[in-house]
């Protein structure tokens, strides 16, 4: 039974916001190198697929691609979707207590109130578009609170659509599905490849990308809509028995079968 | 009678890997022979089939990004050949790959190849038909050996399922 294809892109965030580009600034990776991907771990990645056919000529065997957006320099994709809110309240709650604490002791220097302020952090705003990312605290890589613009998290990519040669000749069928995944949010891009036409076919992925931007003395996600290529080089092949290596036969069963 | 029996070949093969062994629970076999069948579920699982009916494998991977296929099927005869006298037991329960299925009916050495020049396990089709011949009441063990993505410890195999005649 075939397995499903894996790809994960890889985004340099911070370069292709700077360069306004993704040329350069992605790595792919899939799990099909030991039936023929090439340029696995690079940007030029052509992915593998494998059809086979029955000697009638109908496809034996469906082929699914999966991909999976992560940005280099995040947070890790594999904490649970609520982290950064779990984070955020967690912060907050102890800012609280340490107010309290410090109400009650009578005296309050200054700077102690400039440490609670730090740590209440910076809130970045949707940007007025729509389109876009919740409202919520910034956060570093590590989960805290952060108010310096250097230090912050970005936000995964987002693929927005999959479009190019592959998908117009109708040589996969790529959809958003929505999923009880933890890791990517709840959804996933995924196509079925139709395996009876072999070749190299591109694609284009859309990716949306978020910069933090000050407007109006408030700090803004605004989105960045950016596109890379990879491609699907497909190959068909017939089926054969296992054990004629043609069509069905006999098992080959011998004279006398082992005791045991 | 039916005409076609299945035989479902279900493999952990993150689990298989590490333990380097298809027991421990990492392969289930399952069949929808209505004759019988016994230790379904077990990697000992005895068919009962009928001659005239086609027998059919098919793998199935619990990880559905596992790479997991069937890459031969050898039943083993009765006039059972030495192991190597080379072989070192090892202290742990491997299953070399290297090792051939003692005086196996050959069912190895289709060619897996695709046009692209890799091996692809998945263009081979698992079935066959029970000849007329087979011996009543007696089990016919085969070795199973499955191909756990690529390398030196990606085929590992058991010897323990069997197919009846009644």
């Amino acid at each position: 039974m075939a397995q499903q294809h894996g790809i994960i892109v890889l985004f340099d965030v911070e370069n292709a916001l700077r360069t306004r580009s993704l040329d350069g600034n992605t790595y792919w990776f899939d799990n099909m190198k030991l039936l023929g991907s090439v340029g696995v771990g690079t940007e030029q990645l052509v992915t593998i697929v494998p059809g086979t056919h029955f000697l009638d000529g109908s496809q034996a065997t469906e082929q699914v691609l999966n991909w999976l957006p992560a940005a280099l320099g995040s947070i890790p994709p594999t904490v649970p979707r609520n982290y950064l809110a779990e984070q955020e309240r967690a912060d907050d709650r102890r800012t609280l207590e340490e107010l309290a604490a410090l109400g009650s002791a009578g005296s309050v220097s200054d700077a102690d109130l400039k440490r609670l302020q730090r740590r209440v952090g910076k809130r970045a705003r949707k940007s007025g578009s729509g389109r876009g990312l919740t409202e919520a605290k910034l956060l570093d890589v590590t989960g805290k609170t952060t108010t310096s613009p250097g230090a912050y998290n970005y936000p995964a990519p987002v693929i927005t659509d999959i479009t190019g040669q592959a998908v117009s000749e109708k040589i996969m069928y790529p959809a958003q599905y929505g999923s009880p995944d933890m890791i990517y949010d709840g959804w996933y891009w995924a196509a079925t490849v139709d395996t009876s036409r072999p070749g190299v076919y591109p694609y284009t992925m859309h990716v949306q990308l978020h910069e933090l931007v000050e407007q109006d003395d408030e700090l803004v996600w605004q989105s960045v809509d950016l596109t890379c290529q990879s491609s699907l080089k497909i190959i068909n092949d017939p089926k054969r028995n296992g054990f004629t290596g043609a069509g069905l036969g006999v098992l080959p069963l011998p004279s006398v079968p082992a005791a045991g | 009678m039916k005409d076609r029996i299945s035989i479902v070949v279900m493999v952990d093969a993150v689990g298989a890997l590490s333990d380097r062994t298809l027991h421990n629970g990492n392969l289930s076999l399952v069949d929808d022979s209505s004759a019988g069948s016994r230790h379904q579920g077990t990697p000992d699982l005895v068919t009962v089939v009928v001659p005239g009916q086609v027998v059919q494998w098919t793998p199935i991977h619990v990880d559905v990004q596992t790479p997991v296929e069937i890459k031969a099927i050898e039943f083993l005869s009765g006039a059972a050949a030495q192991p190597p006298a080379d072989q070192t037991v090892p202290a742990y329960p491997v299953e070399p790959s290297t090792v051939p299925a003692p005086a196996a009916v050959s069912g190895e050495g289709v060619d897996a190849t695709g046009s692209n020049g890799h091996e692809n396990y998945d263009l081979l089709v698992w079935e066959g038909v029970v000849p007329y011949d087979m011996t009543p009441g007696v089990p016919y063990r085969y070795r199973i050996s499955l191909q756990l993505h690529e390398g030196p410890n990606s085929v590992l195999h058991i010897d323990s399922p069997a197919l009846l005649r009644v």
